[in-house]
């Protein structure tokens, strides 16, 4: 991770063509090939960036000021004029060990497949990864009443009501299905997107992983 | 530099080196497959920052040079190759790969972004690939995949000396198998947590390789990293650095019931009737006068039963397991006869059996409702 901190003018070329005037700014270049321009503003957006794979070239202009050439082999370029350096640094973080988030989520849907119930009295599977023309819905139930649609979250918000909103607009036109009900299901449900829920008559329920996945009683297991 | 290769060896060196290639890699180099030459060699490599493999090959090389190409493409492309001589040049920032009358030519990656490989180990050890594959292969069927419970991805492996243990539990069951060995000293003590899906690869690929050397890298009790080597094959994998549950205590010293019964017979049995069992729901077992009766399935749904010829000494057991892994246990066995023991339907069974040396598969029952 290359940091630079400098008074540059970015010029962009590309799908349009864009300049940012002098003005102090901070540069990261990362391992991955990636450079992105940062004000001190707009948190972590960049004013402009360019996506790996691309290469970097630095060399010196006319005037003697630096400039590095950012190409990506889609016909982006990035030229940054650099007319003073205020810092310059380069660090190797190592490896990222990542989020498990992913491995998680399909976790948690596994768990919640084999426990139904966790969602409602009476509540069975149908199947998972129920597919439709949109993509697959994450589990989908059955009980006394109907069918309902399940979209399982670590952390639900408004994307993930949407999400779940189209479902069972797709869903519920299928005479079969209908009336197909809403549930989203997470480890954490942000308010805007309970108060979202709410408006749309789809239910949110908050489950705990390490209670889903100890859900057998220990004398069930071995330790 | 130019090497000339012998295609079916490049083949296989360079399949035992892509394996270990990142898929996503976290830097973009590290999709790339590292050649270096020495005087009459080439070593070809890969890294993930956790494991590393790296098979040497003889060849014409006639200095030390390191390039780097992309990796699956190279292995394809090595797949490919018409003709039994190769020819591989680079220059620059170009490669060229000719066999027959086919020719490649691809960008090679910077050399110098590439991370150090780590060392080699210090050798501790030998153990016939064999027998490494067997014991490996009967423990690692326990091992779990949940990776929020990190001390359980791995295989515990106990060195006392001459006597290598192997250990993996996911909570459900637990299996236990000892492994004779040749260690430098009869006085070494190490215990180690190797990831089982490492461990597993790699003594599939090295069961047929004749000695594997096993070497450790790090502080005597806190070493850091493992190493395989045999044939000029070489792997190398991070250790985990996690608290593996005291186990010991879970192997019951005692039992009051134990049938033995044919491997194959009892296996193609809890195969048949755990068709119409669900993912989880258990296989029925009852032990009793000269028969082992499994039935599976319930109510209106499907069901079946079978009955399989034991010898039983002790009381008469009614139980129920997960089919799934009962069948691990079986199969991981590879015996002509095993011998389950109980004591109680809600304490764990214990499969041996006596031409399996010291293995012991302990398996939770699954309690039994109405």
């Amino acid at each position: 991770m290359r940091l630079l901190i400098a008074r540059c003018r970015v010029d962009y070329a590309g799908r349009l063509a864009a300049v940012l005037p002098e003005a102090v700014r901070l540069i990261l270049i990362k391992a991955d090939g990636s450079v992105c321009v940062h004000a001190d503003d707009r948190a972590y957006k960049p004013l402009n960036w360019m996506n790996p794979p691309c290469t970097l070239r630095e060399e010196a202009g006319p005037a003697g000021e630096r400039i590095l050439r950012v190409d990506s082999p889609r016909g982006e370029g990035l030229t940054i004029t650099v007319s003073e350096v205020l810092h310059d640094s380069s660090h190797d973080l190592g490896v990222e060990p990542g989020s498990t988030k992913d491995g998680v989520e399909a976790e948690l849907q596994r768990l919640l497949a084999e426990q139904p119930e966790v969602l409602g009295a009476g509540l069975r599977l149908i199947r998972r990864e129920h597919p439709t023309a949109i993509g697959p819905v994450d589990l989908l139930l059955r009980d006394a009443v109907g069918v309902v649609a399940v979209e399982v979250k670590r952390h639900a918000g408004i994307d993930g009501v949407e999400q779940l909103t189209r479902y069972l607009e797709l869903l519920n036109r299928d005479p079969i299905l209908a009336p197909v009900r809403g549930v989203l299901a997470a480890q954490q449900v942000r308010p805007q997107a309970r108060t979202l829920a709410g408006e749309r008559g789809i239910a949110c329920i908050v489950v705990d992983y390490a209670a889903l996945r100890d859900a057998d009683e220990p004398g069930d297991r071995l330790f | 530099m130019k090497l000339h290769l012998q295609r079916d060896s490049l083949m296989s060196a360079v399949a035992w080196a892509a394996r270990t290639l990142p898929g996503r890699p976290t830097q973009p180099i590290l999709a790339g497959l590292r050649l270096a030459t020495t005087e009459g060699f080439v070593s070809l490599s890969s890294f993930d920052r956790e494991v590393s493999s790296v098979a040497e090959l003889a060849t014409d090389a006639v200095a030390e040079q390191v390039v780097i190409l992309p990796g699956r493409l190279l292995a394809d492309i090595v797949k490919a190759l018409p003709h039994d001589d190769v020819l591989l040049e680079w220059e620059g920032t170009r490669a060229t790969i000719r066999s027959g009358k086919v020719s490649f030519s691809l960008p090679t990656l910077p050399a110098e972004e590439y991370p150090p490989l780590p060392a080699d180990p210090q050798p501790i050890g030998v153990i016939p690939g064999a027998d490494l594959a067997r014991c490996v292969t009967q423990v690692a069927i326990a091992s779990g995949k949940d990776e929020s419970l990190v001390m359980l991805t791995g295989i515990r492996v106990e060195i006392d000396g001459p006597t290598m243990t192997m250990a993996a539990t996911d909570r459900y069951r637990l299996a236990v198998q000892e492994v004779a060995w040749r260690c430098d000293d009869d006085t070494r003590q190490t215990n180690l947590l190797i990831p089982a899906r490492t461990l597993v690869d790699v003594s599939r690929s090295m069961g047929q390789a004749g000695d594997v050397t096993i070497g450790l890298a790090g502080d005597a009790g806190a070493e850091r990293l493992i190493g395989f080597s045999a044939q000029g094959r070489r792997s190398t994998s991070r250790l985990l650095d996690a608290e593996f549950p005291k186990y010991r205590s879970l192997l019951p010293t005692e039992s009051t019931t134990e049938a033995t019964m044919a491997t194959t017979a009892v296996l193609e049995a809890v195969r048949r009737v755990s068709i119409v069992a669900e993912r989880t729901t258990p296989v029925r077992c009852s032990f009793a006068g000269g028969e082992l009766s499994m039935r599976a399935g319930s109510g209106d749904d499907a069901t079946a039963e079978e009955s399989v010829e034991i010898s039983l000494a002790g009381d008469p057991i009614e139980i129920a397991f997960n089919p799934g892994f009962l069948i691990d246990g079986l199969a991981a066995l590879g015996t002509a006869e095993v011998t389950m023991a109980f004591t109680e339907p809600r304490k764990p069974m214990v499969m041996t059996s006596e031409q399996a040396g010291a293995y012991r598969y302990l398996l939770m029952p699954i309690r039994l409702t109405g």
